[in-house]
């Protein structure tokens, strides 16, 4: 590493502060050393700490997910295996587990897939034309690679009326889950920047899921979610549903776990937000009051650009947990119906679990790659572009 | 069954001698810290942890009892032994997944220990755990601590009611659980359940279907093997017989709770002991939890009896459903074939091989002492150890279970039909080789999953267990699957 | 004042959300406003309310079907209290220990280490070069490949691997020169939180394994510290750079060092700043279950864990202990809140998202 001239020589050197008053001494002489090193001292713990703990096992990983990995008395015994962990969720015998089960495209498939295909051919064409940068290019080329997949992976599985694998769970959970987080969150915070009495006691009632550990928050609304001898039992069965399980419907499983989620995580979203809206300076809402403005117009005239920027970088920030759901499908259903609930993080734990390392590696690897590529998409495409628009 | 009794009472003799005998190696383990790994709870664990204490009091060995979520005891315990991190001295968990670790060189040989052991009285526990379950290629590693397979329970008063039989197989099954379902059981006005069979996935369904199937498949006795083909270890799994246990188990669900999906067997216990269940397939636990406090809706109206069979059950030559006779089902009793399977086999104690030798002469003491018939025989009459008997004396001598609450008449029903199925020559066995949990846990137990919520049908499931299994054999090594396949059926009684 | 008074003519509806001054609400506005945050608190405390219940009902209260007030529908037992903290206390004592003792050491250090490098990326310029870290990669990747699939001693690799990391980055590196600024490397940071832990847990299992600190404190504390680095680097480099430089100028023209300034004037000022996110690693250390259930087999289990141990499986789930469980694991967050919200502005969390 190379180093040039940083703040920090600006100081005096050899100057000792009034209040050290004994001669220069060992301790002195380490300060000193201390205090020339200051650069790299400050920044080095953690590179260390990231490269020991995040390179390190990543790159492991990797070498984990081309390989066969058996336990055996005193270690481990690894073979590499080449593509076969990936291949076999992609066009192998996982494939329903990881992509879900394919037959034949019905209509609205054909519909779905050819009109997302051209949507993005379209989006791709529109670039080239428009501006061009070899980085731009790539980076638009894998989201667009990316987009095709996901696009015809629904394509096959849900619009063509077969179940799908816990790619597509992962996305329904990030995408449904924390586009009504978002919304709901906006709403509540939006609600409590008015000038009305007893927001504190919102605000720390709101806030109280977040501190919730995520295995118990499953627990609570597995209980909640009981049909048989839960608090909603009884309206369950007035409203005539005793026949019906949510617990065996894909659906219904997918939603009530989106609801738990949705329960520890809108605070998170409802805090950052609130503190935002609060930050608007009160004098413009007021002006717009005076000006006869609607409640809906000063929200969108006057409240939504101040939060915009927020409320983007918290989506995104919840977009990357999302993608790591993996305690509240373990916890409810175990990732049942068959594997209707199972999430890819989930999914990866379990082949861990049967000590399948090899695959586990490469269904987290392959969890990586979607959720680095939908984050990156997400900040350059729409979060820059917001920003520069505004 | 009653001469039976009557010829082993000299079992209970010996036990009653046991009891009076006293544990007498006091001060021996100062020092000792023994850290023990097994599932949460005060199922299995609670008693370890309550007899850990009076084991400390007279030998001076620490008893520490590690919890961890079912799910994870086994790859915890092969993780910890297999890398040599050996924080934990003994694994308590089901008998069959020991053979991987045996295989691995991680458990300790206890025959040694036994032989030493004058208080163990080995000849008192029934054949099938001693020579079955205990032992892996004719040596001894585990000590039993709970005796385990399945049974059919029902609601003795509602049957009585509407005037039927227990089911002896799979359409009375159907017949009973039809008339008694809706039925208001316990009295507080609400409909109840016909059947309740635990279906939730990642949890013990395989169990069940396991149970389901041998009567389709399984007709030769023990050694025939209910998994594989003993000669070319080529699944058994894809056939008829398994595709109509699949259908039957779950048809059992259209009279049983509307979430059974996502039931668990503790959560069906849970409706059983509310009185809200007409028919069951459990463990030996029912019997216990039906005298517990938590079960006084149930106490003194369950019966028991062994698992049912079936009239039709797989010809191999033709691969059809066919209906038993003497030549198809040499053990067939009134046409029925019935096959009781040892379903996780029991909780049992192994020793870590790497632990010092003053750690394992401790563990082996301890488990020692949790096995012998003076402590067994009294955790095992209580529902909420999570024991069941698997000692002659236990099974034989109805006083410590009319002492702990049965009535005479239950005691009788229950342990007869524990006998029934133990002394069974066509027991169906556990899978008990490498990869046992893969095999059962993950791919056939994820199939079914499917199969249940409806996103594949039975053909397509068996199809994908049968090329999942193959898999796992090949990985693992076809032949020494093999080898350790025919050992694990090598003992029947 | 008031609008209404203006206009004398006006429906209900007008009137009703019309607000009666500038800066107020309309009656109208304000029953739905309180409708909704009610209904939503409702919705929040609800589950809450029903842990509290839970943890004083006895088996057969929970599986007879739902009872809603203690007292009226059932009597409440502290049973599931008892058998936690007079039967089992040593069991659930250890637990709580650990989780305490990993909770705070992890927050303490990845604080301390996460604002340092904060702090320097916000004062100093870096220039990384982006030579030397293929390099770095390359030559890990490789030492890696060599001693998983080719068994060869891991000591050996290392003397080799530095060898040649050492011989390349003299002789290419020196030359070839693809700087980097400091932005790089505080995305670089930022983005290591993208990793789900799955993907990285099971080599951090076997890094430990082969160091023989699997289901120790220390392995626990690491790791946590490390994921949770990314989010202390993030908040903290936002605050840093939201104080005026004026004061660290001035009392570095008074001969303060550096590592001083640091002390003396920086962190005091960042106070709200550490607060917040002292408060936010806590509560992901505190609640944290999947890399907890992976590191720890007996002695460091923390609290999470004996949550997930009152499913008993065949028994079902302890609902009242594991009741027990969950509401004394929220006790210390909650206590944590209320001693560091006098340091907590509204804006901190803000600040860094504005980022």
């Amino acid at each position: 590493m190379t180093s040039t001239q940083g703040r920090v020589e600006n100081r005096q050197p050899g100057y000792v502060p009034a209040d050290n008053s004994q001669p220069p001494s060992r301790r002195f002489r380490f300060n000193e050393w201390l205090d020339g090193h200051a650069r790299q001292l400050f920044i080095t713990p953690a590179v260390v700490m990231i490269l020991i703990f995040s390179i390190f096992p990543l790159v492991a990983s990797l070498i984990i997910a081309f390989s066969r990995v058996r336990l055996k008395a005193g270690g481990y015994q690894v073979r590499f295996v080449g593509f076969k962990n990936f291949s076999k969720q992609i066009f192998g015998s996982e494939q329903f587990h990881f992509l879900g089960t394919f037959t034949t495209l019905t209509f609205l498939g054909w519909v779905v897939a050819l009109s997302a295909s051209a949507a993005i051919l379209w989006w791709m064409y529109r670039y080239i034309t428009t501006g061009f940068s070899i980085i731009g290019f790539i980076g638009r080329m894998i989201t667009a690679i990316v987009g095709l997949g996901i696009a015809w992976m629904f394509a096959g599985t849900f619009f063509s009326g077969n179940p799908f694998g816990t790619l597509g769970v992962t996305l329904f959970y990030v995408f449904v889950g924390c586009g009504v987080q978002f919304i709901i969150g906006l709403g509540l915070a939006f609600l409590c920047s008015q000038p009305i009495r007893g927001r504190n006691f919102f605000r720390v009632a709101f806030f109280i899921p977040m501190m919730i550990t995520p295995i118990g928050v499953g627990y609570v609304f597995r209980m909640m979610a009981d049909t048989t001898k839960g608090p909603f039992s009884p309206a369950w069965q007035w409203f005539g549903l005793n026949d019906f399980a949510w617990a065996a419907n894909p659906w219904t499983a997918r939603i009530f776990i989106i609801i738990g989620d949705s329960w520890q995580w809108i605070p998170f979203i409802f805090i950052i937000l609130l503190a935002a809206f609060e930050n608007i300076p009160r004098d413009y809402v007021e002006a717009g009051q005076m000006d006869g403005a609607s409640n809906w117009q000063i929200f969108r005239e006057i409240s939504w650009p101040q939060v915009m920027p927020v409320a983007v970088t918290v989506m995104l920030i919840r977009v990357i947990e999302g993608f790591k759901i993996v305690d509240l499908p373990n916890i409810m259903t175990s990732g049942g119906p068959g594997i209707a609930t199972e999430s890819m993080s989930l999914h990866s734990f379990f082949a861990w679990r049967s000590l399948d390392l090899g695959q586990s590696a490469a269904i987290a690897y392959l969890l990586l790659f979607v959720t680095v590529v939908i984050c990156v998409s997400f900040f350059n495409l729409i979060v820059v572009n917001r920003m520069r628009r505004i | 069954m009653k001469s039976t009794c009557k010829s082993l009472l000299a079992g209970v003799a010996a036990a009653a001698v046991l009891g009076t005998a006293t544990p007498t190696f006091a001060g021996e383990f100062d020092g000792v810290t023994i850290s023990i790994l097994t599932r949460p709870g005060p199922v299995i664990a609670g008693r370890l942890v309550d007899r850990g204490k009076e084991f400390t009091e007279m030998t001076g060995a620490e008893i520490r009892v590690n919890e961890v979520p079912f799910a994870e005891i086994f790859q915890k315990l092969l993780t910890d032994w297999a890398t040599g991190t050996n924080s934990i001295d003994v694994g308590v968990f089901a008998s069959g997944w020991a053979v991987e670790l045996v295989d691995g060189g991680l458990v300790e040989n206890l025959d040694p220990y036994i032989a030493k052991d004058d208080k163990i009285d080995i000849d008192d526990i029934a054949p099938y755990f001693r020579e079955f379950n205990q032992k892996i290629g004719g040596n001894t590693y585990l000590i039993t601590v709970d005796g385990d397979f399945q049974m059919l329970y029902y609601r003795r008063d509602i049957l009585e009611k509407i005037g039927m039989e227990p089911p002896k197989d799979w359409d009375d099954y159907m017949k009973v659980a039809e008339a008694m379902n809706g039925m208001d059981m316990n009295g507080d006005g609400e409909a109840d359940y016909g059947s309740c069979i635990f279906k939730k996935r990642n949890a013990q369904s395989y169990f069940a279907i396991g149970s389901i199937a041998a009567g389709f498949t399984q007709t030769k006795g023990t050694g025939e093997g209910l998994w594989f083909d003993t000669e070319t270890m080529k699944p058994k799994i894809n056939n008829a017989g398994w595709a109509e246990a699949f259908r039957v188990y779950k048809e059992t669900g259209k009279y049983g709770p509307t979430d059974e999906l996502n039931q668990d067997i503790g959560d069906t216990r849970a409706l059983v002991q509310a009185g809200r269940c007409g028919l069951v397939i459990d463990w030996g636990d029912i019997g216990p939890l039906s005298i517990d406090e938590s079960g006084a809706a149930i106490r003194d109206k369950m019966g028991a009896v062994i698992m049912p069979g079936s009239r039709k059950v797989l010809n191999p030559a033709t691969g059809e459903l066919q209906q038993c006779d003497a030549d198809l089902c040499p053990h067939a009793t009134d046409g029925v074939n019935h096959a009781p399977y040892a379903a996780f086999g029991g909780w049992a104690g192994a020793v870590n091989a790497k632990a010092d030798q003053k750690v394992k002469d401790a563990s082996y003491a301890f488990l020692s002492y949790m096995n012998q018939a003076e402590q067994s025989n009294v955790d095992v009459t209580l529902g909420w150890t999570g024991y069941n008997p698997y000692r002659n004396s236990q099974l034989n001598d109805t006083s410590k279970w009319i002492e702990a609450g049965f009535s005479p008449e239950f005691a009788d029903n229950y342990l007869g039909a524990i006998k029934d199925s133990l002394n069974h020559p066509n027991m169906a066995s556990d899978v008990r080789i490498p990869g046992a949990q893969q095999y059962t846990g993950v791919v056939l137990d994820r199939e079914l999953a499917r199969f249940l919520a409806g996103e594949i049908t039975a053909e397509q499931a068996l199809a994908n267990i049968e090329a999942g299994w193959e898999e796992i054999t090949d990985d693992f090594g076809r032949d020494t699957q093999k080898q350790m396949y025919k050992l694990s059926l090598g003992i029947t009684n | 004042m008031s609008n209404v008074s203006k206009v004398p003519r006006r429906s209900l509806f007008d009137r009703l959300f019309e607000p009666p001054r500038i800066g107020a609400m309309a009656p109208g506005a304000k029953i739905i406003v309180y409708t909704l945050l009610l209904a939503w608190s409702a919705f929040v405390l609800f589950p809450i309310y029903w842990l509290l219940i839970t943890s004083v009902k006895t088996a057969a209260d929970v599986n007879a079907g739902p009872f809603f007030i203690p007292f009226v529908d059932f009597t409440p037992s502290l049973h599931a209290w008892r058998e936690l903290f007079i039967v089992d206390y040593a069991d659930t004592l250890r637990a709580y220990v650990n989780s305490l003792i990993i909770s705070l050491a992890a927050t303490a250090l990845a604080v301390l280490v996460g604002s340092m490098a904060a702090y320097a990326l916000a004062r100093i310029r870096y220039q990384p070069n982006l030579i030397t870290i293929l390099i770095f990669i390359l030559t890990m990747t490789a030492a890696l490949f060599a001693v998983f699939s080719y068994g060869v001693d891991w000591r050996i690799v290392l003397v080799v691997g530095v060898g040649i990391f050492y011989f390349f980055s003299k002789a290419v590196a020196s030359r070839v020169k693809v700087p980097l600024a400091n932005g790089d490397i505080l995305f670089w940071m930022i983005s290591q939180r993208i990793l789900a832990p799955i993907v990285v847990v099971v080599p951090i299992y076997m890094m430990f394994q082969s160091v023989r600190m699997l289901d120790t404190h220390l392995a626990i504390i690491l790791t946590y510290a490390v994921v949770n680095l990314p989010i202390v680097i993030w908040l903290m480099y936002d605050f840093f750079n939201s104080i005026p430089k004026d004061l660290e100028e001035s009392a570095q023209l008074d001969g303060a060092t550096m590592i001083m300034t640091f002390r003396e004037v920086v962190l005091p000022l960042s106070r709200a700043g550490l607060a917040a996110t002292t408060l936010l690693v806590m509560i992901l250390c505190w609640n944290e279950y999947l890399l907890a259930l992976f590191l720890s087999t007996a002695k460091a289990q923390t609290m999470p864990i004996l949550v997930a141990a009152m499913n008993a499986g065949e028994r079902g789930i302890l609902w009242w202990s594991m009741s027990v469980v969950i509401i004394v694991m929220i006790i210390p967050v909650v206590f944590m809140a209320i001693v560091l919200q006098r340091y907590i502005s509204k804006g901190v969390l803000l600040g860094a998202v504005k980022g």
